[in-house]
């Protein structure tokens, strides 16, 4: 016994290992088929009340109402992030390969074009259709030939060709960066679950967008110009006593809404008097227990102020971010916001003490001050003075009028910087700012700083991205997949083993067994690498099940052989497997070689194949040359008499 | 239960049979390829492929005419899975000029039956899109709504509340739809898949496919000529050779012959192909290995009788490992859905000739390498 025994815990840790890491996907299937059912009843009777609601706005209501049954449980969300990844394929979704349009923007980007230039990027524009050579290349090599310095169009007089040339990929470069962050706002914004947005090469991005059912709209959140506003953010003065109402809207103290019109008039116009009551009211808190205060103050309990400052930004955990945005899109809690002004969240999420994450909300203005068309530059740099990040921003003569006259009369209040409705900063004006050149502090490091950079170009230069390629998956058509994969699997495995188990007997059940732990090991390392299940990975997998026991066969073909020559059956299975050994190693390394190469050259659902083709060959082995040949040894040992059929 | 016990068979001796059996599935496809030719699918060439699934059985050449009259010329339709799965495919990549005011009054029409006489402006068309402007919101978010649920693929241009534009993209695909639509009212669909490639696209995945066949088949060169000698390399990859041009001569030879099994030549199908790589090594290398090991023990023994001798030997492996694993793409085959379906069939077609050029093909070579150059192998 003591021989096997390192070898046998090593299999246990395996099995027990993957059982663990499979556990959450179990979890999450049981919850998902809840939740489904929740939702479905839901919808029925939603029908049945309102028969005057569209399917859209229904979908809507269903998706919040899906979005707070999460939120209240941290615990599927939490196993949703630990399951195993599926693939567009199997849970349907968005692919987009999009590029930039380098021509596009080099139009953009020269000043003063004339024919000769249009003419020129046309003819690159046709040209780098064949070749990969890129536009700002051609465009310069063109422009040569023609005796035309590049510095006709593109920066400054002094400019030598190389040193524009290498401005202009820095621009591309940029607005590939630029883009990616546009389309990461927006994601977020829309509040798509596991998306996926990466850079690819010099000048593609791909999205990946499991679920989207409105396809339409997913597109724009990956075109369309990006909206830069500044809006004013408003005082707490101003904003605690809106809040209050809202609490207590929620919390069904007002219920008569003609009340609560007049109420609202009142509130704006002695704003100072009720806040004062507003804190007063908020003291008591201390002294109710955690679950009477949310009764009580549903609308704080969400939206968590800083219990000592005057500042009126809410702090709001992501996860009930969605929750918060239902109750304030209630009719009669509309009614308390007075219409010129609307709650906005923070662009980015920040972590508190315990690691969890959460936005910031602001009350700001409806109507933007400025947008983003008048912003000539942004850069982002340290201050040498103070050491601190800081972004400078230029605008135009017309936008710097405009942002002299608006600092002027907002001067000690702040102003906030949004892209698509998401709050990327928000900046007190110090004082009033002539001539358009502004300064932004207040940072934590260079980084955010470089993102604010991004955001403010994003309003001026726009980064014109085309769609290369796209394949969307409908959700029916994902989990017709999965049901015919698993059914598959299932078939597959059953009729390898019952052949292995009536050709080789004894020793073929002992392979059937090892089969298991080979499609456990498979999807137990899909769930740790959080690697991604896709059709043709499921593919992978049957296909794993038909050459897993190839290993198997050539052993148990050795053994036999061995024990024709009339060895005894523990020398058979020794010379048995350590005569196979070459031939599988061999053959098993250049499969998994032609496994590498398909995971290189291969892109998405190819690659999930590639994958569990390659992690199939190593988990094979493992059960065919670990515990297929323990349990034989251990049989042995036991005096069971061992068949090879 | 033992298959192939104390077998015993002459390969080498009938070699002639192989080479005319191999050099006539050769030449059928050779000559499928050069008149009946190839047809790749939009992943290579680039183009929009739909996949509709409708609620009752459709008659495929009803969808065929109504998709034929809509002014985009040539258009493949073809079956998807059961009676009720339609595929649509065209290399167009975006709606003619002819056809575009047809695309507009489509969406006008759509909008009259909503609210008859809604003001609007039509602000922009591109080749790809129309944008409308509304009076206020709260019509434009109605139309937006009212739109997508007829079927078009319309929505905000900009996520502000107060937004009174709307987009409605017309890609090729949108095109189709909505004209389905309209023409077949009694029967709705829902969009299964939908793919969009461009020309650019299609010419780099071309490239990289045919690069993953080349690195593949130059690495098990390599690896086989280090653990081996390079005459066994040479015998593995030309049987490699072998395989893939007359799997990939099959799919000419007998393209549209079967309704329900698509075999346009797409990225699934070079996966499926590299597969059969890794697979019909793995068969051949075990082949080798028995070959190599027996040299190592009989040294005086002529090499065309170790060659018998150890096909014959491994006979019983190759045939349960081939058995087993078409079993399972069998499976795949016809349970695994439209998707995989010919994915799985070159895979079963593949092990098919995999496992035969493994037993009849690559030894052969590697024996008849040796006595055209009279080179003595061993190890």
């Amino acid at each position: 016994m003591k021989e096997f025994r390192f070898k046998l815990i090593i299999i246990i840790a395996a099995i027990a290992l993957s059982v663990y890491l499979l556990y959450p996907t179990y979890l999450d299937y049981q919850s998902n088929k809840d939740i489904k059912q929740t939702i479905e009843t839901d919808r029925e009777q939603l029908i049945k009340s309102n028969q005057d609601l569209t399917k859209t706005q229904i979908d809507n209501i269903l998706r919040v109402k899906e979005d707070s049954i999460l939120a209240a449980n941290p615990d599927i969300v939490k196993n949703r992030e630990n399951r195993v990844k599926l693939g567009l394929d199997l849970q349907g979704g968005m692919r987009v390969v999009l590029e930039v349009n380098t021509g596009k923007l080099l139009d953009k980007l020269a000043k003063n074009p004339d024919q000769v230039f249009t003419d020129v990027l046309a003819e690159s524009e046709k040209e780098s259709q064949q070749t990969d050579e890129p536009i700002v290349d051609l465009v310069a090599r063109k422009l040569t030939e023609k005796g035309i310095r590049l510095s006709r169009y593109f920066g400054t007089i002094r400019d030598d060709d190389d040193k524009i040339i290498s401005e202009l990929n820095e621009n591309t470069e940029d607005a590939v960066t630029r883009a990616m962050e546009i389309i990461r706002n927006r994601v977020d914004q829309y509040g798509v679950s596991e998306p996926s947005i990466q850079r690819q090469g010099s000048k593609r991005i791909i999205v990946e967008l499991p679920g989207i059912a409105r396809e339409e709209e997913a597109k724009q959140l990956l075109q369309g110009t990006a909206l830069l506003e500044f809006r004013i953010v408003r005082d707490p003065d101003f904003t605690f006593p809106i809040m209050q109402r809202i609490d207590e809207v929620l919390a069904g103290k007002i219920q008569d809404s003609t009340d609560v019109t007049s109420d609202k008039d009142k509130s704006e116009t002695t704003a100072g008097d009720t806040s004062l009551t507003s804190a007063d009211s908020l003291k008591p808190e201390g002294e109710l227990t955690e679950e009477e205060f949310k009764q009580q103050h549903p609308f704080f309990a969400i939206a968590l102020l800083d219990p000592q400052g005057r500042s009126a930004d809410a702090y709001v955990h992501s996860d009930e971010r969605n929750k918060l945005e239902m109750m304030l899109n209630r009719q009669d809690v509309q009614k308390v916001i007075p219409n010129n002004v609307e709650f906005k969240f923070s662009a980015k999420t920040n972590q508190d003490a315990e690691g969890r994450e959460f936005n910031i909300m602001y009350l700001v203005n409806k109507e933007p001050e400025l947008t983003g068309g008048v912003i000539t530059d942004a850069n982002a740099n340290i201050d040498p003075n103070t050491s601190t990040p800081i972004v400078t921003m230029t605008m135009n003569s017309e936008g710097a009028t405009e942002w002299a006259r608006i600092t002027g009369a907002n001067v000690d209040k702040r102003i906030a910087i949004m892209l698509d409705g998401g709050i990327f900063s928000a900046p007190v004006v110090k004082g009033k700012i002539p001539g358009g050149r502004s300064q932004i502090e207040g940072m934590a490091d260079l980084n955010e700083a470089k993102l604010l950079e991004i955001v403010l170009k994003a309003g001026a230069l726009p980064a014109p991205i085309d769609i290369i390629e796209e394949r969307t998956v409908g959700p029916s058509l994902g989990e017709d997949s999965i049901n015919k994969g698993l059914t598959s699997v299932l078939l597959g495995y059953t009729i390898v083993g019952f052949f292995m188990i009536l050709y080789y007997r004894k020793s073929g059940t002992i392979a059937a067994a090892a089969l298991i732990f080979t499609i456990l090991f498979i999807l137990g390392i899909l769930a740790g690498f959080k690697a991604t299940l896709t059709l043709p990975g499921i593919a992978g997998i049957i296909l794993t099940i038909g050459m897993a026991v190839d290993a198997n066969v050539l052993i148990f073909e050795r053994i036999r052989e061995e024990m024709a020559t009339g060895k005894t059956i523990k020398a058979s299975i020794d010379s048995g497997f350590s005569r196979a050994y070459s031939a599988i190693i061999d053959s098993n390394i250049t499969t998994f070689f032609t496994g590498i190469i398909l995971y290189q050259f291969g892109t998405g659902p190819i690659q999930g194949f590639a994958l569990t083709l390659m992690i199939g060959i190593a988990t094979s082995l493992f059960s065919a040359l670990v515990i297929t040949r323990v349990m034989l040894d251990l049989m042995v040992a036991k005096n069971i008499p061992v068949t090879v059929g | 239960m033992r298959f192939f016990e104390n077998f015993n068979y002459d390969f080498l001796g009938k070699r002639k049979i192989a080479y005319i059996i191999s050099g006539g599935l050769f030449l059928l496809g050779v000559i499928s390829g050069l008149t009946r030719g190839f047809h790749f699918g939009i992943d290579f060439k680039g183009g929009s492929e739909i996949v509709l699934q409708f609620e009752k059985p459709v008659n495929i050449a009803e969808v065929r005419t109504d998709v034929e009259n809509i002014g985009l010329g040539n258009i493949e339709v073809k079956t998807f899975g059961g009676e009720t799965g339609v595929m649509i495919r065209t290399e167009i990549q975006v709606v003619p000029t002819a056809v575009y005011p047809n695309v507009i009054a489509g969406i006008e029409k759509e909008i009259e039956k909503m609210i008859p006489g809604v003001p609007r402006r039509l602000i922009d068309s591109t080749a790809s899109s129309v944008t409308y402007a509304f009076e206020n919101p709260d019509t434009a978010n109605r139309i937006i709504d009212g739109l997508f649920e007829a079927g078009f693929q319309s929505g905000r241009v900009s996520e502000e509340p107060d937004n009174t534009q709307m987009l409605v993209s017309v890609g090729i695909a949108d095109w189709i739809k909505e004209n389905l639509r309209e023409k077949i009212t009694e029967n709705p669909f829902t969009v299964l898949k939908e793919d969009r490639v461009g020309p650019k696209i299609g010419e780099e995945l071309k490239r990289d496919a045919v690069l993953a066949i080349f690195f593949a088949l130059i690495a098990i060169l390599v690896y086989l000529g280090f653990r081996f000698k390079f005459i066994f390399a040479f015998g593995a990859v030309a049987a490699l050779f072998h395989d893939v041009l007359i799997t990939l001569g099959l799919f000419a030879a007998i393209y549209g012959l079967f309704p329900g099994l698509n075999l346009d030549i797409d990225l699934t199908i070079v996966a499926a192909f590299l597969t059969l790589i890794g697979y019909s090594i793995n068969d051949t290398v075990i082949v080798f290995d028995r070959i190599r090991e027996n040299l190592k023990i009989h040294k005086t023994r002529p090499l065309f009788d170790v060659i018998n001798t150890s096909v014959s030997q491994t006979m019983s492996r190759t045939v349960l490992t081939g058995g087993t694993t078409l079993l399972t793409v069998l499976v795949l085959m016809i349970f695994g859905g439209e998707v995989l379906r010919s994915f799985a069939f070159t895979l079963l077609f593949g092990i098919i000739i995999g496992t035969y050029s493994s037993i009849f093909v690559a030894s052969t070579l590697v024996y008849e390498y040796a006595t055209k150059y009279s080179k003595k192998v061993e190890f």
